[in-house]
């Protein structure tokens, strides 16, 4: 059954892909059809958030997206370059040193990107903070993660 | 280069349908092969079915373009359109004030990228006997808007509910929206192991009539589903309970309510928490703007 | 003051570094295990014609195993696959390999396996519901016992003032690192590539060449960035099949385990019981009985590592007239019992904890006071003999107990504050070997593990060569090769690996030094460095300062550099052979110790606990990175928190893991974890570099036991069970 291209822009560029199946999670399609692995796949269940993007800005777990839910959309990931909040969320983590194995840091900092347009320049780190509560991190005990977060928003322009 | 496949997908294939208005969908949901076509809202708990192997559809139809995504106020009444994405209703900016019970049970679903595609009308066609929304939604009195193949109808939540993935859906029908008659001061509160990206193990859901001068509560967590309590609610009295009154309606609750024993917890401490939980709930349903207090 | 900045931060901020299950080579091919249906079972028929008929799948079981690689079975005791009997649920029974993921588990689904099924051993209290009597050594549900002895034992039991008797039970917790195991494995002209993420790429080796009968000269193993270890990937568990399949598809083949996978095949933690009986007299410990059953799961005899080391921490380190341990491994059909973070060692301080502070309520001393009167100090002994060493625990307990005081005057009514100890045998003595290599503009670590995440590696011991040699971290690099290139290490376990690499970077860098002096013309003993000269690196010392460049031979310039070797193996003292009745007791090694001090709230009407804030002081010997070892101790304690209140595998009669996933085993997240304060003491050096001491595992052991001390102390709730579960401490409070 031939179906239409699929047609989604990742990190600015326009793709058309032939042949999506009805049934591709986009985490499938950045990783395995685009070659993107910087999302990481980790529980696959919705429980961890290291899958997570942004579609037009917005926060989601790709493991639990079909890649067709997103046909216009236009998705960001962490090896995007030059988003204003997602730079402002990275250079947060690294100067915070808010890494250890690095497996969830993609996942947090989309998600804190995702965060800091959806809510502006008036959010409050308590509100930061609450909406990381569906990122998992094993290794910093999120101590350092919590300052990374506390920097990204004291660096808001 | 794009590969031509993505070879990481595991489970079995699916014809993908995303029709652009009811009538079409409801068409797509006729004509798709009997009990092997699923309806997809925000996916969040269709596609872990499939990935578990519990469901197995050959077709999914997709509600992404149904002109759905709504939320109106008309005053005080709330209807809510059944693919908008949970975080649009909890960030509706009149919600907190005017419904803060139904904010909070919003606001403990999951994670916040799971609210920006997880919607109302999955949450209650899915029907889990955890789900947070049920019980806060029937102490509000909701009612459902479905539309099928016989037309529209409208049933109220307590009846739609049956049991876990049972509703009262009839054939190839659609949940619209929600439909909330009224404002309420109410509260919802709940037990888990982690206070966030958990699932309750028991909840109360309290809200107070400001027309009808009376309480509604509910209790979520409880096999099959969730339950209102019109004893328990005829215990409170029609304005704020006494501490007495409190205690003896929150003493009825636990004895009265279908409770068993899991792994998780007892059916013990599960009655002892719903006990709790329910006194909590009323004092801070009382205390919500609007409050009978 | 170090940097908080990490080496590896911008490739992995950027998304570019490759993990295992981010392996991807073109014609890869995609496996999975075939899993057995039944916890215990003898197979009768295993048919792999089904998955083979679908296109382009390769199928092995036992026999194909046998065709391919002769030498498999080799090792009968660690078979790739059951040749007949099924030992626990899920166990790899066969393996298949395809060009999709999707057609790999249709494969797995065309398997046809027949079973007889057999009693299942769910549980260990079902093989021991009383404690076993002395022929239970001998029963094929014991794949180890221990028994050590010291002391007038039953004198002071007799004439003990008093004697506390509890039981205590803990459950089985998983490391849950984010990326589940994975790996890629190639075949060709004899040689096997695989590129694995692990915490030990020359374990892989050895354990693959021994599991498929295969010399280690023919297998290179190169370790991808991990996505978190915390001892689950310490061993090799997917390789051995990868490469199998890799032989059989004459393709590359990938190998990833799902997260429900992850959880049921992960060797980790299992539960245990524990007994203890004290003889208290005129206030102090006269004497002390300990028995341990733990359960080992599919552990083989002899090969069970767990007892004999655990069974020293129930005594925990405090001076211990008079003994008497013993433990069981008990076998179980569930996956062998394997490493975790300080394998075991947090629920034996818990246990240990929790009892004596028992013991000093019930004689009517201070908790803490006891502890402090009975802890080991330097140059004290172990119950087995071996010394104790520089031990910080003294200073780092006196710390704690301010803290604790400070905060018992501060703190809001209905609040707890809990002290908990524990130490730790960290494994600096597991070899290490390091080259380094000196060229004209910079000195690079030639060394053999990939950096997991703690910093180990990139951090700490680029932080002894910087200061080591007096070069900054910036101009020394830190050059991971594979195993073919690689000097061989053990693999990054045990808070042995800054340590043990470090030491041998101290010896690589002796041996530099003198060469270099050699090449002055000064003495060998000359006390030289290196230092920065604009982008040329110089040696200064002894009166002289030479550019590197200007000390080379022509030959090192064009290899790339001077080259020399260093390794570090060490050993601890041995456990008096006088003391142990029975079984063999696995020797700690360099002692650290930690205190910590927990202030907890706990909701009186549903028994739910949350840690309002946390103070951490680990006796450390000498800091090598503060920013890193800070980051070990917030991470350790946040681990520590999972076990103390919310993680836990539930295992059903069927032996049948229950929570096999994130949403129903639940490790702490954000909001969680609370304000902590890490102190970081020197004073007591330890086997490493500059006296330092592993940071990896100390920070999780005290953490049930402090939080379980506060929960005592704000409620009077004494819970004898891990985890303290909201309502297992409504329990204790009566409330049901």
């Amino acid at each position: 059954m031939s179906r239409p291209p699929l047609r989604l822009t990742v990190n600015g560029a326009p793709h058309e892909l032939p042949d999506v199946p009805g049934e591709e999670r986009l985490l499938d399609t950045l990783r395995w059809r685009l070659g993107m692995k910087g999302t990481k796949e980790g529980c696959r269940t919705g429980d961890c958030g290291a899958c997570t993007v942004l579609i037009d800005r917005t926060s989601v777990l790709a493991c639990l997206t079909l890649a067709h839910e997103v046909e216009g959309g236009s998705v960001t990931t962490i090896e995007s370059a030059g988003e204003p909040t997602l730079e402002r969320a990275r250079a947060a983590f690294q100067a915070a040193g808010a890494l250890q194995c690095g497996y969830c840091t993609p996942g947090f900092v989309v998600a804190l990107a995702g965060l800091l347009a959806e809510r502006g320049a008036s959010v409050t780190e308590e509100e930061l903070l609450d909406g990381l509560q569906g990122n998992l991190c094993r290794c910093t005990g999120y101590a350092a993660i919590v300052r990374a977060v506390r920097g990204a928003r004291e660096g808001a322009p | 280069m794009p590969r031509a496949r993505a070879p990481a997908a595991a489970v079995a294939p699916f014809e993908l349908l995303a029709p652009a208005t009811p009538d079409e969908a409801i068409a797509a949901l006729r004509t798709g092969p009997p009990g092997a076509t699923a309806v997809l809202a925000g996916g969040t708990d269709l596609l872990l079915d499939i990935d578990a192997g519990r469901t197995d559809p050959t077709r999914v139809v997709s509600l992404r373009r149904l002109p759905w995504r709504t939320l109106a106020w008309s005053d005080g009444a709330l209807t809510i359109g059944s693919t908008l994405p949970l975080r649009a209703v909890e960030d509706d900016p009149a919600l907190r004030g005017r419904l803060p019970g139904l904010w909070e049970a919003v606001h403990a679903v999951g994670s916040v990228a799971l609210r920006h595609r997880a919607t109302l009308g999955g949450n209650l066609g899915r029907s889990a006997p955890a789900s947070d929304l049920v019980p806060m939604l029937l102490a509000l009195d909701a009612e459902v808007d479905l539309v099928g193949p016989g037309g529209a109808r409208t049933v109220p939540l307590d009846r739609f509910v049956r049991a876990s993935r049972a509703t009262d859906l009839r054939a190839h029908e659609l949940i619209r929206g929600v439909r909330l008659p009224e404002s309420r001061p109410s509260a919802y509160r709940w037990q888990r192991v982690r206070p966030a990206n958990d699932i309750s193990q028991v909840a109360v859901a309290a809200a107070w009539s400001p027309q009808a001068r009376r309480w509604a509560i509910a209790v979520g967590g409880v096999p099959p589903r969730p339950v209102r309590l019109p004893e328990v609610e005829a215990a409170l009295g029609t304005g704020p309970p006494s501490a007495a009154a409190l205690a003896a309606a929150a003493d009825l609750l636990v004895r009265r309510l279908p409770i068993a024993t899991d792994r998780r917890a007892s059916e013990e401490y599960r009655r002892h928490l719903a006990g709790t939980l329910f006194e909590r709930a009323v004092r801070a349903a009382e205390a919500a703007p609007g409050g009978p207090a | 003051m170090s940097s908080v900045v990490r080496p590896d931060g911008a490739e992995k901020l950027a998304g570019r570094a490759v993990y295992g299950t981010d392996l991807d080579v073109p014609g890869m091919r995609w496996a999975a295990l075939v899993p057995a249906p039944v916890a215990h079972g003898r197979i009768r028929r295993l048919d792999l014609a089904g998955a083979r008929a679908l296109p382009g799948v390769v199928a092995i079981g036992p026999k194909e195993l046998a065709e391919l690689l002769p030498g498999a079975a080799g090792d009968p005791e660690r078979p790739l696959f059951p040749p007949d009997e099924i030992a626990y649920l899920y166990q790899p029974l066969a393996a298949v390999a395809a060009p999709t993921l999707a057609a790999a588990r249709a494969a797995v689904g065309r398997v046809h396996i027949e079973v007889e099924p057999l009693a299942v051993v769910a549980d260990l209290e079902s093989v021991f519901p009383e404690w076993p009597g002395s022929e239970a050594g001998g029963s094929p549900h014991v794949a180890a016992h221990v028994r050590a002895r010291h002391g007038p034992v039953d004198a002071a039991f007799a004439a003990a003032d008093r004697v506390v008797r509890e039981t205590y039970r803990t459950g089985s917790i998983h490391q849950v690192a984010l990326e589940p195991h994975a790996c890629l494995a190639e075949w060709q002209d004899g040689t096997f590539r695989v590129r694995t993420s692990t915490q030990s790429p020359f374990g892989v080796r050895e354990d693959a060449a021994s599991i498929l009968g295969v010399p280690e000269s023919s297998i290179v193993v190169e370790g991808t960035w991990v996505g978190g270890g915390f001892g689950g990937k310490g061993a090799s568990l997917l390789e051995p099949y990868a490469m199998a399949l890799a032989v059989a598809a004459r393709a590359p083949v990938r190998l990833a385990l799902s997260y429900a996978e992850e959880f049921r095949l992960g060797r980790t933690t299992l539960p245990s019981v524990v007994r203890f009986e004290t003889a208290v007299t005129d206030g102090r410990i006269a004497a002390r009985r300990v028995q341990l059953l733990l359960d080992v799961g599919n552990s083989l005899p002899g090969r069970d590592f767990a007892t004999g080391y655990a069974i020293g921490f129930l005594l925990g380190p405090y001076r211990t007239p008079a003994f008497e341990i013993e433990g069981y491994a008990v076998r179980t059909n569930k996956p062998p019992f394997g490493p975790h973070r300080a394998p075991f060692a947090p629920q034996c301080a818990f246990m240990v904890e929790s009892h004596l502070g028992e013991v000093a309520r019930q004689i009517g001393v201070d908790p803490e006071e006891f502890r402090a009167a009975h802890l080991w100090r330097s140059g004290d002994t172990t119950p087995l003999g071996q010394p104790v060493g520089a031990f910080g625990l003294g200073a780092a307990l006196d710390a704690a107990r301010a803290t604790a005081r400070r905060w018992r005057a501060e703190a809001p009514p209905g609040r707890g504050i809990g002290v908990g100890v524990g130490f730790w045998s960290t494994s600096t003595g597991a070899g290490a070997e390091v080259r380094l290599r000196l060229a004209p503009e910079g000195l690079t670590v030639v060394q053999g593990e990939r950096e997991i995440g703690s910093g180990s590696v990139l951090v700490g011991v680029r932080a002894v060569a910087a200061r080591a040699t007096g070069l900054p971290p910036g101009r020394i690099g830190i050059e991971y090769a594979d195993t073919a290139r690689a000097p061989y290490d053990s693999g990054v376990f045990g808070s042995r690996t800054t340590a043990a690499m470090g030491r041998a970077v101290l010896e690589a860098w002796a041996a530099l030094r003198t060469t270099l002096a050699e090449r002055l013309r000064l003495p060998p003993d000359t006390l030289l460095a290196l230092a920065e000269d604009g982008p040329a690196i110089v040696v200064e010392g002894g009166g002289r300062r030479a550019p590197v460049a200007s000390v080379l031979t022509a030959e090192e310039r064009g290899a790339g550099g001077l080259e020399t070797k260093g390794r570090h193996f060490g050993s601890g003292g041995a456990i008096d052979p006088q003391r142990v009745l029975d079984g063999s007791f696995y020797p700690y090694t360099d002692f650290t110790g930690a205190a910590h001090v927990a202030d907890v709230s706990v909701d009186r009407a549903t028994g739910a606990v949350r840690v309002e804030r946390y103070a951490a002081f680990h006796d450390l010997g000498t800091t090598i990175d503060a920013a890193s070892a800070r980051a070990q101790v917030e991470g350790g304690i946040a681990m520590g928190l999972g076990t103390a209140l919310t993680e836990e595998a539930l295992w059903d009669d069927s032996a049948r893991l229950e929570n096999p996933g994130l949403l129903d085993y639940r490790i702490p997240t954000l909001g969680e974890v609370p304000p902590i304060e890490v102190t970081l003491l020197p004073g007591h050096p330890g086997a490493g570099p500059f006296g330092a001491k592993g940071i990896g595992e100390p920070p999780i052991i005290p953490v049930p036991a402090a939080v379980a001390a506060a929960v005592a102390d704000a409620t009077g709730a004494h819970v004898t069970e891990l985890p303290l579960t909201a309502e297992r401490v409504a329990r204790a409070l009566k409330l049901l």
